[in-house]
């Protein structure tokens, strides 16, 4: 198979996986970026989300505290922004799109998880002032070609 | 007396017009607001009673503008307000408000109550009576352009981001657009999907539209506080960049004390009217629905209920233009017992979401906006204010309810008929 080189096929690609493997391809994208964030709840989460043999109850505790880590990293409305912290926001809520159920989040887990991630790597480009945002879809198109032709 | 509150006092007999004037005069103390205000009712403290709230201008009203009020305090028989009264009042003009108007709604006699809390905020902010986080934020406003300090450079990193994703450019600064574009900070920090969903839905509709590098924030902290030149000021900010783009229209986001602070408080503020029309993004979107512009595909099947934004729908009448648009994309749309403009706030508008030391008092409040959704037990949320979605999550969480929130904007994008999907062109 190519390798895969535009949100297109990158889409479609996603959209053919089953749910459980859009959960392990999605977690190997907020891995790529886990290190924009310093909350350690998200290292276990993904540790979940990314294991084959994950109990529902595990991922369903998972969830829960990816959720929560998501809130606890958002900046508040009216509060001074730090788009360090933001980027970590974004891998919380990549790990969440992660983590939840395909019939509540009908545009892909997988897809939301790799929007979130490269939303991570924007917060960092605002901090950096380097335009490598667009860097992080090149590196997702890499990770799932791998991911399918292992 | 200290100078602040002399300052202040004179502030609070300034912002005595005459439908506060007559307010009080036809107050008739029957305490129905209290039993319209989540900070009552959870708590069942009768000290946050809405008209409780409004003691001291209640007192500087009698004093200053009736007769009896001004016998009194010739023979020194009245109370003057002090500056310790307005510390204890504080927090019940801004803690313990919303400014959501559902007190409002139910006073026999008519009275605005959210009207006059506003009008209270600002005598609070100039005697030093504001919350420091409000202040903040404010001073941020000012000096920055937002309340969160969202610079250009920052919003177009995410406009970068969101053409990444769609495929297509976002309109900046183009001069004869139809419409100029608002965001809130909130928007472009915790949701800039919201930016994307907008451009999907503009392309698919055929909208000729912008968004301003000169003045591209929709929110206006100098409300929020209480102090109106601020407030006067940054709707000039949009006005003036408006007239520079020669747009017919502006648009207001999912943020709902924008809305109110744009379409219906701006042109009083600045003193005269607009030279453009103000919409909210709902008001849009169902436009084009009218015109048969914006078609969608597929429906929601999971219960999905709407969570009316306080001053996008009861303060500001955009009710029924959500629920047609909702009709679209979700065949299982159930309302809450009260709703439209009788919802129950979240509990974090006019200022509270941004003053952290009221977080435990708005996660109480919280417990009215849960009886809403415990009496119909929705599979998701919809709203159009990104305040109220990150403290819905947050009030969800905070009482064990697995819930998702959802932007109606985004939502209507998500079900866009044709090409318009992320990912779908290059």
């Amino acid at each position: 198979m190519t390798r895969i080189s535009n949100d297109t096929e990158f889409r479609k690609a996603l959209d053919g996986l089953d749910p459980a493997r859009q959960r392990h391809v999605a977690a190997r994208f907020v891995e790529n970026v886990l290190a924009l964030c310093s909350d350690e709840r998200i290292a276990r989460v993904l540790r979940v989300a990314g294991n084959t043999e994950a109990s529902e109850g595990e991922l369903a505790e998972a969830l829960k505290t990816a959720k929560a880590t998501t809130f606890d990293c958002h900046t508040r409305c009216g509060s001074e922004g730090d788009w360090s912290e933001q980027a970590g926001y974004f891998v919380a809520r990549a790990a969440t799109a992660a983590l939840t159920p395909i019939g509540q989040m009908p545009s892909g887990p997988a897809w939301q998880a790799a929007l979130s991630s490269r939303m991570a790597q924007t917060s960092e480009s605002i901090v950096s002032g380097d335009d490598i945002a667009g860097q992080e879809a090149d590196q997702q198109y890499g990770i799932l070609s791998e991911f399918l032709n292992p | 007396m200290s100078a602040s509150l002399d300052r202040g006092l004179n502030a609070f007999k300034e912002q005595i017009d005459a439908p506060v004037a007559a307010f009080f005069s036809s107050c008739v103390r029957c305490g129905l607001c209290a039993e319209a205000c989540l900070f009552y009712t959870e708590t069942n403290d009768p000290v946050r009673t809405p008209i409780h709230k409004l003691e001291p201008l209640r007192r500087v009203w009698k004093q200053e503008y009736t007769f009896w009020g001004r016998l009194a305090s010739a023979l020194g028989m009245s109370k003057p307000v002090t500056d310790e009264e307005l510390t204890n009042w504080e927090t019940l003009v801004y803690d313990s408000c919303t400014l959501c108007g559902r007190c409002s709604m139910v006073c026999p006699v008519g009275n605005d109550i959210a009207y006059m809390i506003r009008k209270m905020r600002e005598g609070m902010a100039v005697a030093g009576h504001a919350p420091p986080d409000l202040i903040g934020a404010t001073k941020r406003a000012v000096t920055i352009g937002s309340p969160m300090g969202v610079k250009l450079p920052a919003l177009q990193a995410q406009i970068r981001h969101a053409e990444k994703e769609i495929g297509f450019s976002i309109p900046v600064d183009v001069e004869g657009a139809d419409y100029m574009l608002l965001l809130s900070s909130m928007e472009i920090m915790n949701f800039p999907e919201f930016i994307s969903a907008i451009a999907r839905i503009f392309k698919h509709a055929n909208v000729s539209w912008t968004i301003s590098s000169e003045a591209f924030e929709a929110t206006n902290s100098g409300i929020q506080i209480g102090v109106s030149e601020i407030a006067a000021e940054l709707v000039e900010r949009i006005v003036t960049a408006a007239g520079k783009l020669k747009v017919k229209s502006v648009i207001s986001p999912e943020c709902g004390h924008a809305y109110m602070a744009i379409r219906w408080e701006g042109p009083n503020l600045i003193g005269r009217p607009y030279d453009f029309k103000v919409v909210h993004i709902l008001e849009l979107l169902d436009e084009l629905r009218e015109q048969g512009r914006l078609k969608t595909t597929g429906m929601e099947t999971q219960r999905l209920t709407y969570h009316d934004p306080c001053q996008v729908s009861r303060r500001g009448g955009v009710v029924q233009q959500p629920r047609n648009l909702l009709n679209m994309v979700a065949e299982n749309f159930v309302e809450m017992p009260e709703t439209g403009t009788m919802n129950w706030c979240c509990g974090a508008g006019g200022g509270v979401s941004s003053n952290e030391r009221a977080d435990d008092l708005r996660l109480k409040a919280f417990n009215r906006k849960k009886k809403q959704f415990d009496a119909i037990h929705p599979d998701a949320i919809v709203s159009a204010c990104s305040n109220c979605r990150i403290h819905l999550e947050d009030g969800l969480e905070e009482y064990d309810m697995d819930i998702p929130v959802l932007s109606l904007t985004e939502t209507i994008a998500e079900h866009l008929a044709g090409s318009e999907q992320p990912g779908s062109k290059e």
